[in-house]
């Protein structure tokens, strides 16, 4: 068990999980003085009726003035601007954001605006600008694996002056995470293994991390043993509630875990692919998973040999020679993408070179590949990565991550 | 009452002083090593002009102010951040932090994962200050020391090692 000489951790956020989680929000919102929130959520989470099960969970205990569902993809100033003006019309007193992380990216710039009764967010960006606490807010996640839901921050696109904006604080983490299987059970396979992915290297990237801690392990451990168990059998057999429970739990888990201890190359260059080819984050995640393990291997072995235990479970451990454990971890990695490769009839993709967009053009163009080396070193999170990494090595990753090839370890700089 | 003299806070010279030679060093070398190094070079020129970064401890510092003029010329602006425009601020959340640091008990990325630095500023270019400033350090430290303060030790051509590290010394020393 590793101790740093100083860490810090931090988790503030009320986790209400359960079959019957979403039942609980009047009375978490009567708690905090509050009877008339605004339903926050998107096109395609309220198409999938999700919305509904919300509104008949809450019954009749809640006057609920407006629901919003005019939520982009990526949260944007405008949006956050225009909704705040609605929830003042509409006398809201609380929001409960119902879908991902831009919904509640959206939630949180809407909640600084009327709690500090502004009409200019751009006063709020950056780290420490807010003082004091917002007003109510309640985040129901409904995919299970952003961990958006323990998260002290917000990214919101000022898409007029093409940048994006980064508001950090305290006060700006949910009141309270509802987390609720109903709001997962329609995810198709191929989805809910993307997303689960997401969270499993949320908990495997913050394990490795140099930020690590024994609070934050703790949390990271627990969410990899609960994915290793249901992930197969959930996708397998949607309908298991139980088995979604656990997935939207392990989620929330991870997002404890990374929002202490911080994640490394893999979302660096996750969110690269993200930003330069549009790429789903997990399905990023799945595929580099593996490579950001094999990168760091000579600076944090014993940290990756630790994982096998929670992923591949005590006879696994057992049967493998202490030396050959953290290698071991790795390969059940690819094996686990492999497997949901095969039960997700190819839809969850193993290599870039894979990925096909709508019209069936490659989403990741191999020519497009320096691109994304060259915005992964914009990336803070190689701030947190036991291993340095210049253009070349983001490179080589990202390359073999293409091909689907493990990575060549004569070609890792050692210092 | 001897035995219990009243302990006063932020009045410790020496560390001051001390801190305050070790980022003035800083602060010229990235000036001379954006001159005399192209990677260094390099970084600057993504920066928009007039870009300013400071480091320092906070609250009360020292610092050091390294930023771009209008010309886009890289200059070491001296240890008062208020007299200038900062864009991108690292710092050390305390005195001792900063202290431990820049004694080599403790790296920059290591005091970056216990929480001890704040970064505050548009990100991409934290992190292309980040790497000037390992650079620099490889340029300033005997390879031993350095080792302590960056994460992973580069493998440089012989000229970049003896002549360009001269370079960059005499520089920061002269100033120009
Ligand atoms: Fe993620």
């Amino acid at each position: 068990m590793y101790i740093p000489d100083y860490f810090e951790f931090c988790c503030r956020v009320k986790i209400v999980a359960g079959h019957d989680g979403l039942e609980q929000i009047p009375s978490l919102l009567t708690a905090m003085g509050s009877s008339a929130p605004m339903i926050l959520t998107d096109k395609g989470v309220r198409a999938a009726g999700l919305v509904d099960v919300v509104e008949t969970a809450l019954g009749g205990n809640l006057t609920i003035p407006t629901i919003e569902d005019d939520v982009p993809p990526d949260s944007d100033l405008n949006v956050v601007h225009r909704l705040a003006d609605v929830y003042r019309e509409k006398g809201c007193d609380a929001i409960i954001a119902v879908g991902g992380g831009s919904v509640l990216d959206t939630a949180k710039g809407i909640n600084i605006l009327v709690s500090e009764d502004s009409d200019n967010l751009m006063e709020f960006t950056g780290a420490g600008a807010l003082k004091r606490p917002l007003r109510p807010l309640i985040a129901v996640p409904t995919t299970a694996g952003t961990g958006s839901e323990v998260t002290l921050v917000a990214v919101i696109a000022d898409h007029a002056n093409n940048r994006k904006m980064l508001f950090t604080s305290y006060f700006l983490l949910p009141d309270a995470a509802v987390v609720d299987p109903r709001m997962t059970l329609t995810l198709p396979p191929h989805i809910t293994a993307a997303t689960a992915m997401d969270a499993m290297a949320h908990s495997v990237e913050s394990t490795v991390m140099m930020s690590k801690n024994p609070l934050s392990d703790a949390h990271a451990r627990e969410a990899m043993t609960l994915i290793s168990k249901h992930l197969v059998s959930v996708i397998k057999n949607p309908s298991d509630k139980d088995g979604r429970l656990a997935l939207a739990t392990a989620a929330t888990m991870a997002g404890i875990a990374f929002s202490n201890a911080m994640v490394g190359m893999v979302h660096a260059i996750g969110h690269s692919v993200g930003s330069v080819c549009h790429v789903p984050h997990g399905t990023c995640m799945a595929i580099l998973l593996p490579y950001g393990l094999e990168y760091n291997l000579h600076k944090a072995e014993d940290r990756i040999a630790d994982l096998l235990l929670p992923l591949a479970g005590p006879e696994a451990v057992v049967s493998t020679p202490a030396d050959k454990r953290a290698q071991a971890a790795i390969d059940w990695i690819r094996e686990f993408n492999k497997e949901l490769n095969q039960i997700t009839s190819g839809r969850h993709a193993t290599r870039f070179k894979d990925l096909k967009g709508h019209d069936g053009t490659p989403m990741v163009p191999k020519d497009k590949l320096p691109e994304i080396a060259a915005t992964a070193m914009g990336d803070g999170a190689i701030f947190y990565n036991p291993e340095d990494m210049d253009y070349e090595d983001f490179l080589m990753v990202t390359e073999a991550a293409w091909e689907g090839v493990p990575l060549d370890p004569t070609r890792i700089k050692k210092g | 009452m001897e035995a219990f003299a009243e302990i006063k806070p932020g009045k410790r010279y020496l560390t001051r002083i001390y801190l305050g030679i070790m980022l003035w060093f800083v602060g010229r070398a990235v000036q001379a090593a954006a001159k005399v190094d192209k990677e260094v070079a390099k970084e600057f020129e993504n920066m928009p002009d007039e870009y300013t970064f400071c480091l320092g401890a906070f609250p009360n510092g020292p610092y050091m102010i390294v930023g771009k003029d209008a010309i886009g010329r890289v200059r070491y602006k001296g240890g008062n951040p208020d007299k200038h425009d900062i864009h991108l601020e690292m710092g050390l959340k305390s005195l001792g932090n900063l202290f431990t640091m820049f004694t080599f008990r403790e790296s920059t990325p290591v005091a970056n994962a216990r929480d001890r630095l704040f970064v505050c500023g548009d990100v991409p270019n934290a992190c292309a200050c980040v790497r000037v400033l390992d650079i620099v350090q490889v340029y300033l430290l005997p390879k031993p020391i350095a080792k302590l303060a960056i994460k992973r030790y580069p493998r440089w051509s012989f000229k970049r090692h003896t002549l360009d590290r001269a370079l960059v010394l005499i520089r920061t020393l002269i100033g120009f």
